[in-house]
């Protein structure tokens, strides 16, 4: 059978290969716009927070730091505080207006100090406030492969204002039109004919919305026609609210490193550092004009350009009377109120957020944190953590001065936790701080040095029946057989200091002594002190053991030392606070954990050794009075040939470590002393932590002792010194030379000791 | 549960003596108590955990702004939001470490959590903080003591 094709018969064959072919790119375009509008558009990543600053009645708290707090959170001083994200300070009182944060409202708060402790807390009625609480510092996020940054609305978060505003800016017959406004694009069209150039869109808000979705501004003619099919669309799947929504959740409003701002909600905290409910009319203003173009008007690099695209569309809220001609005036006049940048890639600290996405892996998937816009309020105090970069940096700055260009490629890691709570505030992995990379604060695993004496010296003071602070130790020379070989350790000083009490070997941080004392302990029972202390990792059966050659990343140094510092009381390091999912509701909680691996006494035994580092020992410089307020102690560690240089210290409430060396593992000029201590010493000094109080140890005592022999003396005695013991453990010896000066003690020792063993044996309390 | 009341005094005015900052004298009269009868005692104390509930929240904070936290913590506790409960109660704890209410409701919080060794941690964290009551020391000592 011929078939005849007839002129007509051909078209209709065209006609039907031109209609499967629409009907083939409508369906294309239609996926890609319900997968946009229900899938990606949502897809909120996971953003991370430092911690937020309480403030209650009895609140410690340092001036200067809560004013860095408050300029890194971009408050502005002003005399008279009237507006969300303004304060003035006066003596002793802080004026501010909070911008608000979760169950903390807006408003003015007065804050009354006393002696570095909040003492009142007043509102803007004179009302006492038990407790305010301040907005968090946004510090990363885990983005998806786009790095579009968004914070999802619902209509509720939408002010009535930012409606009115885009509508009248952008799109004013938005719920006429039925996606393409042919008015809009007649006028475009003819002023553009007439420049001969695409100079003018006639895009509706629908129009824009479909313009996102293929992520391109080309502008062909091809792209328009597809634009129009999925405004079309849109406006078929969608209600108007559905759209204006999407729309006001997905515009482009700027770029910032790598991060890509996406919507109302997100610009409000990047431009003003504020939610969108907390924004003022000409901010509104600003944001919506930034639309016409995001770079042109960007505020931070052009604020003319964005002060003026402001007053215009401030201009047309006025004509449209959605404002009053004195508020025009009025809004014209305020400054852009811009704060600054917060961070421009993934993360403001990359060594902190490295130990948040540790952590996070643990309970969720890749693709749930760059999705489901959970909100991770993390431990971190930007205060410390600024300061502790800068320590790290201008340390190292001062250190190539001193010893000249060979230090320039020296690195450092450094971590600042809470004692009692193990909450980490503040980490640093390289010396130059805001660098991706290799992050030595948890993988550079490095010989501890003399860190790992406190150590050995606990594991004998648990013993306390045997082992007091004064117990004489021996520091002559030694010599054994290690693996075949003699081992002959030496000081630093390359001297012999013979017969030494306890706690001076430790404090002078002699080798040979506390080789000698680790070799009579075991090592047994000292790798029992290791995984007490939280120490996994078994330990090497070698007599360098005892003065340093254990190997530890700072992470775990700084997690061994927490227990010391608090007393015995381990507690697991937490970068993170808790998670909360996207309808704020706790998703996780990383709660605090603590478990008593040690009694408290041989503790405090070891804590006052340590002590005298700053008394006597390395450490030394600060006042008595500054030393007894921060119940400050540390330990200096220097490896073999100077290749690391550690410190740690307690004060106040934070525990602090610090590590310096090179990468490629040579030799340093650099003690424990003049390297880690110094970076230790700057920040301590910059940050001044609050004074804590004595924690109560009803058996322990303090007795007057001879600093050589370790023997009884009195206050009036030449080489003495006042040492804590266990009660029934202290020395009741006094040697003749010394009966003139010292008094005799009144109770008989060994009554006592057997009441302590027994009181030690049947529980505590 | 009225029974337990008239016990209650007792242990306090024996702990009293057993933790009276005189050294000398807290050996001394420590050697008065039998661990054993006051072992048996705090059992038999801590057998109506909602007797014992009641008695830890009963402990006020002195710090009023931390009192008022706690009242929140306690809210939820009854509620039986522990996350939250949890969540005041280290919102407390970052105003003061020196509130043996704040480790008292820790401790008890744990152990409803079933974690009877960081509810026994918490109690003994909790006796080192000075100028703490008797009646605290007594209620702590019940954590430390193995039981439920």
């Amino acid at each position: 059978m011929k078939i005849k094709l007839t002129f007509s018969s051909l078209g209709i064959i065209v006609l039907i290969i031109l209609f499967v072919i629409s009907a083939a790119v409508i369906a294309i375009i239609d996926t890609r716009v319900t997968n946009k509008l229900e899938g990606v558009l949502w897809t909120i990543p996971a953003k991370v927070y430092s911690r937020s600053l309480d403030l209650a009645e009895g609140s410690k708290v340092n001036k200067s730091n809560l004013i860095r707090e408050l300029e890194m959170l971009s408050y502005s001083e002003d005399k008279y505080p009237s507006k969300p994200g303004e304060f003035i300070y006066k003596k002793n009182s802080l004026k501010i207006f909070l911008r608000g944060y979760e169950d903390q409202k807006s408003g003015l708060f007065k804050i009354l100090f006393k002696e570095g402790k909040v003492i009142k807390i007043t509102n803007q009625l004179g009302i006492s406030e038990d407790l305010i609480r301040f907005e968090p510092i946004a510090i990363g996020g885990m983005y998806p492969s786009h790095m579009e940054d968004r914070i999802l609305l619902n209509w509720s978060q939408v002010p009535s204002i930012l409606i009115d505003t885009i509508l009248l800016v952008e799109d004013q017959s938005f719920f006429d039109h039925n996606g393409i406004s042919l008015r809009s694009i007649s006028r475009a069209f003819f002023t553009n004919v007439k420049a001969g150039d695409i100079e003018q869109g006639g895009s509706t808000i629908t129009q824009q919305l479909a313009k996102n979705l293929f992520f391109t501004s080309e502008q062909t003619i091809k792209r328009k026609a597809m634009e129009a099919i999925a405004a079309l669309l849109i406006e078929f799947h969608y209600s108007k609210e559905e759209i204006l929504l999407a729309y006001i959740n997905d515009v482009f409003l700027a770029q910032s490193g790598k991060r890509a701002i996406h919507g109302f909600g997100m610009g409000a905290q990047h431009f003003f550092g504020t939610s969108l409910s907390n924004l003022e009319t000409e901010q509104i203003a600003l944001l919506v004009g930034m639309l016409k173009g995001p770079s042109l008007y960007n505020p931070r690099r052009n604020p003319n350009n964005a002060t003026n695209r402001r007053n215009l569309v401030l201009g047309v809220l006025q004509k449209g009377r959605r404002i009053n001609l004195s508020s025009l005036e009025e809004y014209r006049a305020r400054p852009l109120g811009i704060v600054s940048a917060s961070f421009r890639s993934e993360t403001k600290y990359p060594a902190f957020h490295d130990l948040v996405r540790l952590e996070l892996r643990k309970n969720y998937k890749d693709s749930e944190l760059r999705t489901q816009g959970l909100k991770i309020q993390t431990n971190l105090d930007p205060v410390l953590q600024e300061s502790l970069e800068n320590s790290i940096q201008n340390t190292k700055d001062q250190l190539i001065k001193k010893y000249g260009k060979k230090l320039v490629e020296l690195e450092g890691a450094a971590i600042a936790v809470d004692i009692s709570t193990g909450e980490i505030q503040a980490v640093v992995g390289s010396s130059n701080p805001s660098k991706f990379g290799f992050n030595r604060s948890i993988n550079a695993i490095r010989p501890i040095g003399s860190l790992v004496k406190p150590f050995i010296y606990l594991t004998a003071l648990n013993k306390y029946d045997k082992y007091t602070l004064t117990t004489i130790m021996d520091d002559s020379k030694l010599s054994i057989m290690s693996g075949g070989e003699i081992w002959e350790p030496n000081n630093f000083n390359k001297k012999f200091h013979g017969n030494i009490p306890l706690h001076v070997a430790l404090w002078q941080s002699y080798n040979i002594a506390s080789a000698r004392l680790g070799l009579e302990l075991g090592y047994d029972s000292v790798e029992e002190t290791f995984n007490k202390l939280g120490i996994s990792k078994s330990i090497e059966r070698y007599p360098s053991l005892f003065i340093g050659s254990f190997e530890m990343s700072p992470f775990d140094a700084i997690q061994s030392y927490q227990a010391i510092a608090a007393d015995g009381f381990y507690s697991p390091l937490r970068s993170i606070r808790d998670i909360k999912n996207i309808k704020g509701d706790i998703d996780l909680s990383y709660q605090y954990k603590i478990e008593q691996r040690m009694r408290p006494e041989p503790v405090y035994l070891l804590k006052f050794a340590m002590q005298q580092t700053f008394i006597s020992g390395t450490a030394r410089g600060y006042s008595r009075k500054k030393i007894e307020s921060w119940q400050a102690g540390g330990k200096t560690g220097t490896s073999d040939d100077q290749r690391d240089s550690w410190f740690v210290g307690f004060a106040g409430d934070l525990l602090v470590l610090v590590w310096l060396g090179f990468d490629d593992n040579r030799a340093t000029p650099l003690t424990g002393r003049s390297g880690a201590l110094e970076v230790w010493k700057n920040f301590i000094n910059d940050i001044q932590p609050s004074s804590v109080e004595k924690n109560s140890f009803p058996r322990i005592k303090y007795v007057w002792t001879d600093k050589n022999d370790g023997l009884l003396s009195g206050e009036k005695c030449k080489n003495s010194l006042l040492v804590p013991f266990i009660i029934g453990t202290e020395p009741n010896t006094i040697p003749s030379v010394r009966n003139r000066c010292a008094s005799k003690p009144k109770r008989n020792q060994s009554d006592v000791m057997k009441k302590l063993k027994k009181v030690f044996k049947e529980g505590q309390g | 549960m009225n029974k337990f009341r008239f016990v209650i005094p007792f242990f306090a005015f024996f702990l009293f003596l057993s933790c009276a900052s005189n050294q000398d004298k807290k050996y001394i009269a420590s050697d008065s108590i039998s661990i054993s009868e006051f072992s048996s005692s705090v059992e038999l104390l801590v057998s109506d955990t909602n007797f014992l509930e009641e008695e830890i929240l009963k402990i006020n904070a002195k710090n009023p702004s931390v009192q008022r936290i706690l009242v929140n913590s306690d809210t939820y506790l009854k509620e039986g939001k522990l996350i939250q409960a949890n969540s005041e109660l280290e919102r407390a704890l970052r105003i003061t470490k020196k509130e043996s209410a704040i480790y008292l409701r820790l401790a008890h919080l744990r152990l409803i959590q079933g974690l009877t060794d960081e509810s026994k941690s918490f109690a003994s964290r909790a006796l080192l903080i000075k100028e703490i009551s008797s009646w605290e020391r007594l209620l702590l000592n019940v954590y430390l003591k193995s039981f439920i």
